[in-house]
């Protein structure tokens, strides 16, 4: 009855609110950015293993060879140094000491990540960059279900 | 029904119709199961006028960042040199001082000190 009396008198005149939240000041986090930088990673690698050098002695060929070859490592290094960023930001930023509880590989998991990031800008190695989109497929498992939502994965390739 | 706390909460009660505490309605989930979305609390401003927050309070805040948001969260610890740390009691849903840092004392505004309604 007291509740009732309660919510008869906040239509009277509205309690001011307090806020006991996490979504207003957390911003947006979603894992989906940081695949959208590995697919790219990925089908950079793909771009580049599949490159044929000119015939030696054609110099405007070799150029144009040269120009594609420097484009599409530039694009790799810095679509990997994204999806690390993004990654970092989900593991520092959203995840919390509690989600341990329920992700105790959640460290692990990041910092795999991590290094497959680093290791698709050292080397042009179409596993590493399959790995590291593997990685984050797990950690898009992982996150959701902190979030105790269901959201399927899928990639733009 | 009226909450058992209700009945040791008779004074803050008469003091709220004294207008001495102020009704607020709590949103979000970060202080379950004590604080539900949607429960109406009682706030005495006064509370920390004379002493400092003790750990375990219950204390209305402004936010560090966003000075017209006001959080309620409970006090972690004793307050240190003037700041005071603050989480959330369910606290994977908390957004407290684990990211934003302890809060300055003079942004306490108060104490929760009645809970009116689940």
């Amino acid at each position: 009855m007291f509740d009732r009396i309660l919510e008869q008198l906040d239509r009277i005149s509205p309690a001011p609110e307090a806020q006991a939240h996490c979504d207003g000041p957390c911003g947006v986090y979603d894992p989906a950015s940081a695949r959208i930088a590995a697919e790219a990673v990925l089908s950079m690698t793909k771009k580049i293993l599949a490159l044929t050098p000119p015939a030696p002695g054609d110099q405007a060929a070799g150029i144009a060879f040269l120009n594609t070859l420097a484009r599409y490592i530039a694009i790799k290094e810095e679509q990997a140094e994204l999806a690390k960023h993004d990654l970092l930001v989900l593991w520092t930023d959203y995840f919390k000491p509690d989600h341990l509880k329920d992700a105790p590989n959640l460290h692990e998991m990041f910092w795999k990540a991590a290094k497959l990031c680093s290791e698709c800008k050292q080397s042009v190695n179409e596993q590493k960059a399959s790995d590291l989109l593997k990685a984050i497929q797990e950690i898009h498992g992982m996150f959701w279900k902190s979030k105790k939502r269901e959201v399927p994965w899928y990639t733009a390739a | 029904m009226v909450h058992r706390s209700l009945i040791r909460g008779f004074p803050h009660l008469v003091l709220w119709a004294l207008g001495r505490r102020a009704r607020l309605r709590v949103r979000g989930t970060s202080m379950e199961p004590w604080l539900s979305d949607g429960s109406f609390v009682l706030v005495d401003p006064r509370a920390y006028r004379r002493r400092a927050p003790r750990a375990g309070d219950v204390v209305l805040a402004r936010h560090p960042y966003e000075r017209d948001l006001r959080l309620v969260k409970r006090v972690a610890s004793e307050p240190k040199d003037s700041r005071v740390a603050l989480v959330g009691d369910r606290a994977e849903a908390s957004h407290d001082s684990r990211d934003f840092g302890t809060v300055p004392l003079a942004d306490v505004m108060g104490q929760v000190v009645l809970k009116l309604s689940s």
